[in-house]
């Protein structure tokens, strides 16, 4: 994914990590296209074509379950796009899913209109508190383009203004994730109370229709789960996109070096804002497909742990990369699916395990797996290279001073 | 110590610097002439990379004033404001993008736009593709220009930095001990370099080996206790009572 | 730690405390009965006298009596010499029939043969009692209340007399207040009295008694007064009454915010000492505890273990979800307890102390040794890797424990509590402030007076350096990061005091916590009690001023962020003059 731009040599370039990275490019190209060809025509088609019976055929229920993981994945990459990119391990991401998916659920609320279990014009949780009429500004929500409007402003603003504030004072590294968990602790908080008139601790449920469509037809269901995997193929677009610019050498600067980048006139501060921001739209965007399809939100979504675990799928698929959190999003995910139900009790202690060991095992992830392996692989090769001929290890071409001609 | 005649492109008066208690920089006064190549030597501890903090704004002294050309006060301005104002640092240790190449370091340190938005649509130019080349010619990193930056020797990356540096077109450089690491000859072609940029830039380098410093044989203001302890030509330096006495006389050459 | 001697010390402390029941003059006791029984036998307003007069002696006698007397339990006995009055005994035997014990001699009652009686209650001639003498009997009991031998018993029966409105009792007040010693009880009916004039129709008197209940910061007659001074009837009294209400209103706000103070405090000495183990942790090492949390709640289980291990026992068994053949694999763990009792059940929680810090520690070893080891200078995956960790542990305790909240029970000499003017400073968190402050000391002794603590601070300071001279640093983190953990057994421990015990304990402190190094300056112990100090009673008295727990926490959180603009390096930053 590095940029090409800048090419004055056509002949090969020496490099170990370089040939890698060639390598990978290519692996990554076809896989995407071809993952995008699986999830995007495939599965909506035996989903919608072929007859139950046939074991070609893909579940509703299933259909459902990789809409709710893609909507993950697109929290996963909005993570990434920090951690890996920038350095920033921001531990509060769930937050600008839950706020996108608040935003869609007030939407989705308005549209089940009287049909709650009050029957009045307003939703149940508001009857239950003693109102009558609805508060003023939960009446633009009856449109889907102004909650949508709002579910990019809110987290939008809301990560402007804490970025704004943590970048000023230059809060980086582990200070900067510990606020970013108190900022969604906070913010979970909040929800829980009756009083901010969202539902409470029980948030929004039994959701009906979307644009006038029934919420729980399997033709509405499929159609999400397309426009999830539009949104995420879109998302990766952008962000790839977005790494071969300048701004993606200097977000990158940064986290290398980010001395470095402020003592060569950029302001790094504005740049990890500009991420930051860009990295809660792109989480919100996940929020806003995730409500309708899994039919619930509430004030769980933004506890800690949930931030946490979207950090886990992407340390499991590989920082730094943009399919390494996609890859880490499913797997992760459809593991829980399956240990939640086999093990019920035992899932924690799975995810907690798997932490531990990608961190102390796997710091690349599953996509800088084959790497770590080959290196193993050069390493013991070397080692008996050397104990059979007694040479030194071929290391990088030796820097002589032929090479390096200083002008004078 | 005298005051130089305008125009000066550096100027510290009176600055001082305390860390809980320790007196880092203290009464520092310090001149420089536009164009001048300072070298500035000192035992450890002597303040001579913090007094390089205070000018780029990395900390801020407690009183005094820093000023830059015609009076443009920098403790008031951050890291990269005072950057923008042409003044460019190379670490002690070198600090490059490691995962760049090495034109895209030096990519990223060419002068122009520094705005978040101007950088998503970005191109080479022309002019920035010959300027780019320019500057890996005088550094001697041509054939590399598509390494990863991570893969150069400590010497190459150092060079680098300092291409990083050309690449800013300062007005004032600060170098801090940019042989550190290299071999007698790559210092001695460190040396050189900087002696050509000399009247073109205002250079101020740090360094603790004196035999560079003989090399580049400008005037040498030599640091200790956080203030200027004596300023002249090597050899006025070398025989300075003072001077023996806190750093040549204990340690002779390198430290 | 030496545990022996406290435990002597109470065991001490209570022998002296125990009362020996002191016995009542005998001749004084006659003379009562013998009142007593005319008592019963008189009639009218002459028995309500009697009555009256014989509750202000303040016998036990009369109490008995006159308890049993509405319940038809007092009975006149026709013998062969004329009336005797006595009391049926509760006790029945088969028959339904129960023995009665003669008032006036405090024999039981004989016939002529000089056989025990034994008579059936419809047998008997209940005393008469009417409305009117049923009232005047619990007056009379009201009068007797005064004389319990437990102040609180006291006080509460003038408090009961001041609200009854009913001008006769002043008498009983005035009688009682030439007897009482106890300040608290004299201070009471100097209160009910006042309380009671109030009802007096001289508004001279009332105001007299407003002013009395304003110095005396009546928070029981606030109503009281508020509804004088909203009534009309006398302007003076009415303006009385504003003023006297202005400043018991005073008075219950400067107990509040005393209150709050004192909470917040105890509050922040339980941060602090969460926070005291990150900040050396973090200040060490580098390394982000997340599982720090689950230190804290290791120590309020161990709490729990051993309040256990002292009564009944204790004992889990877990079956795991996996098969080894057809059995399903399960591993349990039954430890009998002491089945101890008074005293010594009491004490459990003086060797639960030492034992939370001992089994947090040997947790905290284990987890260094095992993780957190290969991840130093890696900071930020330190934190996920150790919140794996956290995972992993609440899990356990899940299994282990339930995953309900245990109970801790406080021993007997932690459930009291302090009054100062109105103020309850509660033992339990005295306590903690107590042991807050002597764990700081201590720490700080460690860090500063011993050759670990030189270690530690060298490693702290220079790793590289530290290693070059020969200090086995391995040994220090190691030992560090238990100690660190340590302290969040110790807090742990306290908590079980406090608080509820259960799973998720330390995920309610982890986010606090890590705030209180934050604020506090990473690497800086000072920093660290100054902050916890602050966030503590920051969040107690924003709870108090938005009346929301909530609000207060996200309140708390806005100003720490707010904070970090003004000093990005904490309160005491430790600043360093290196670059790179």
């Amino acid at each position: 994914m590095e940029t090409g731009r800048i090419v004055f040599h056509s002949k090969p370039q020496p490099g170990l990590k370089h040939m890698q990275r060639a390598d990978f490019k290519k692996f990554e190209n076809w896989g995407v296209v071809l993952a995008a060809a699986i999830l995007l025509v495939a599965l909506p088609y035996l989903n919608a074509f072929t007859p139950e019976s046939s074991f070609l055929h893909v579940s509703n229920f299933t259909i459902n379950l990789y809409g709710k993981y893609l909507c993950y994945a697109i929290l996963a990459i909005s993570v990434d796009l920090l951690w890996g990119y920038v350095g920033l391990l921001s531990l509060g991401q769930a937050l600008y899913f839950s706020l996108g998916g608040y935003m869609m659920g007030m939407y989705l609320m308005r549209m089940i209109g009287d049909l709650g279990q009050y029957h009045k014009a307003i939703p149940d949780f508001l009857v239950f508190l003693g109102w009558t009429t609805l508060p003023t500004f939960w009446k633009p929500f009856s449109s889907l383009p102004f909650a949508l409007m709002m579910a990019c402003l809110l987290p939008g603003l809301l990560a402007l203004l804490f970025g704004f504030l943590a970048f000023r004072s230059r809060i980086r590294g582990v200070y900067f994730s510990i606020l970013t968990q108190a900022l969604t602790y906070g913010a979970c908080l909040l929800f829980f109370r009756n009083s901010l008139l969202l539902g409470g601790n029980n948030g929004f449920t039994d959701f009906k229709f979307i644009l006038g469509y029934d919420l729980r037809s399997p033709t509405t269901q499929r159609a999400l789960y397309i426009a999830t995997v539009v949104a995420l193929l879109m998302v990766y677009g952008v962000c790839r996109w977005l790494n071969t610019t300048k701004f993606g050498l200097v977000q990158r600067a940064i986290r290398d070096s980010e001395n470095r980048v402020l003592f060569s006139g950029y302001a790094a501060g504005n740049y990890k804002l500009f991420a930051y921001v860009i990295a809660a739209l792109i989480a919100s965007l996940g929020g806003i497909l995730y409500v309708p399809q899994v039919g619930i939100i509430n004030p769980s979504e933004m506890a800690p742990d949930k931030s946490l675990e979207a950090v886990v799928w992407v340390a499991v698929g590989g920082r730094g990369t943009l399919i390494g959190p996609v890859l880490g999003a499913l797997i992760v995910n459809a593991l829980k699916s399956w240990a939640t139900r086999a093990y019920p009790d035992m899932w924690l202690m799975f995810l907690g395990a798997l932490f531990v060991l990608v961190t102390l095992f796997m710091p690349k992830g599953l996509v800088g797996l084959a790497s770590q392996l080959r290196a193993v692989k050069e390493r013991v090769l070397r080692k008996r290279q050397s104990v059979n001929k007694e040479m030194p290890p071929a290391e990088m071409p030796p820097a002589t001073a032929a090479e390096n001609n200083l002008a004078k | 110590m005298n005051k130089p005649h305008a125009p000066f492109i550096l100027m510290l008066e009176e600055v001082n610097k305390n860390f809980e208690g320790y007196k880092a920089i203290s009464n520092l006064t310090f001149y420089m002439d536009e164009g001048e190549l300072r070298v500035i030597i000192g035992p450890n501890g002597a303040g001579k990379s913090t007094m390089l903090d205070l000018i780029t704004g990395r900390t801020k002294p407690d009183n005094g004033r820093i000023e830059f050309g015609k009076d443009t006060d920098l403790t008031r301005l951050n890291e990269y404001q005072i950057n923008r104002l042409g003044i460019g640092r190379k670490f002690q240790t070198p600090s490059v993008y490691i995962d760049h190449t090495v034109s895209e370091n030096i990519w990223l340190s060419l002068k122009g736009t520094r705005a978040v938005w101007r950088t998503l649509f970005a191109r080479v130019s022309p002019g920035e593709r010959d300027r780019i080349q320019d500057v890996l010619k005088t550094v001697g990193l041509s054939k590399k220009a598509e390494w990863k930056a991570g893969a150069l020797s400590h010497g190459q990356k150092q060079w680098l930095e300092i291409g990083m540096l050309l690449a800013q077109d300062p007005k004032l450089l600060l170098v801090d001990e940019p042989a550190a690491g290299m071999t007698d000859e790559e210092t001695h072609k460190t040396g050189d370099l900087l002696l050509s940029l000399e009247g073109k830039h205002s250079i101020v380098v740090i360094e603790h080996d004196m035999t560079f410093v003989r090399q580049l044989a400008r005037k040498v203001t030599v640091l200790h206790q956080g203030t200027v302890l004596c300023e002249g030509s090597v050899d006025k330096v070398q025989n300075d009572d003072r001077v023996i006495e806190v750093y040549l006389g204990k340690k002779r050459k390198r430290k | 730690m030496n545990v022996r001697l406290p435990f002597i010390l109470v065991v001490a402390c209570l022998a002296c405390l125990t009362r020996f029941a002191s016995a009542a003059p005998a001749a004084a006791d006659a003379q009562v009965r013998t009142n007593l029984a005319a008592a019963v036998l008189a009639n009218g307003e002459e028995q309500q006298k009697m009555l009256i007069d014989l509750a202000n002696t303040g016998s036990k006698i009369v109490r008995e009596v006159l308890v049993g007397w509405p319940r038809d339990q007092v009975i006149v006995y026709e013998s062969t010499n004329g009336k005797l009055p006595a009391v049926l005994e509760d006790e029945v035997d088969a028959d339904g029939k129960a023995r009665a014990i003669r008032i006036d001699n405090g024999d039981f009652l004989k016939d002529d043969k000089g056989d025990i009686l034994h008579l059936s209650p419809t047998d008997v001639t209940p005393a008469e009692s009417d409305a009117a003498l049923r009232s005047t009997i619990q007056k009379a009991l009201d009068i007797l209340a005064l004389s319990a031998p437990d102040p609180d018993a006291r006080r509460a029966a003038v408090q009961k007399l001041g609200n009854s409105a009913r001008e006769s009792n002043l008498q009983v007040l005035k009688l009682r207040l030439e007897k009482e010693h106890d300040s608290a009880v004299i201070k009471s009916i100097h209160e009910a009295t006042a309380l009671l004039e109030l009802g007096s129709a001289d508004p001279a008197r009332q105001i007299s008694a407003i002013k009395n209940l304003a110095k005396l910061d009546s928070i029981g007659s606030l109503d009281t007064l508020k509804r004088l001074a909203n009534s009309k009837t006398n302007a003076p009294v009415a303006e009385a009454a504003r003023g006297a209400v202005n400043s018991i209103e005073q008075h219950i706000s400067a107990i509040n915010i005393f209150g709050t103070l004192f909470r917040g405090l105890s509050l922040g000495s339980i941060l602090l000492i969460v926070a005291l183990g990150l900040a050396i942790t973090f200040g060490l090492m580098g390394v982000i505890n997340m599982a720090h949390g689950e230190m804290i709640a290791i120590g309020a289980y161990t709490c729990y273990v051993i309040q256990n291990l002292f009564g009944s026992g204790f004992g889990f068994s877990i079956i795991l979800p996996f098969h080894f053949g057809s059995h399903p694999i399960s591993f349990g763990l039954h430890l009998p307890g002491l089945n101890a009792t008074g005293l010594l059940y009491e004490s459990y929680f003086l060797f639960a102390i030492p034992l939370s810090f001992i089994v947090a520690a040997i947790a905290g070893l284990v987890i260094e040794r095992a993780v957190i080891r290969f991840l130093y200078r890696r900071p930020l995956e330190s934190l996920l890797a150790t919140w794996g960790i956290s995972l992993i542990m609440q899990q356990l305790f899940r299994m282990v424990f339930g995953a309900n909240n245990v109970q801790v029970n406080s021993p007997s000499w932690l459930q009291g509590h302090f009054d100062i003017r109105d103020l309850i400073l509660g033992y339990n968190r005295i306590f903690v402030i107590g042991f807050a402050v002597m764990i700081v000391a201590g720490t700080w002794l460690l860090l500063t007076k011993t050759p670990l603590g030189l270690l530690i601070r060298a490693v702290m300071q220079n790793r590289g350096m530290a290693s070059c001279i020969g200090v086995r640093t391995d040994r220090v983190n190691m030992l560090t990061f238990a100690f660190g953990s340590g302290l969040a057994g110790l807090a742990g421990a306290f908590l079980s005091q406090i608080g509820n015990v259960g799973p998720s304990l330390g995920q309610t402190y982890i986010v606090d916590s890590f705030m209180t190094v934050v604020v506090g300056g990473v690497g800086s112990i000072v920093g660290t009690v100054w902050s916890a100090v602050g966030i503590g009673t920051g969040d107690q008295i924003l709870q108090q001023v938005s009346g929301s727990p909530v609000t207060g926490k996200i309140v708390m959180l806005i100003i720490i962020i707010l904070f970090l603009q003004w000093k990005p390096g904490g309160l005491f930053s430790i600043r360093s003059r290196s670059l790179d």
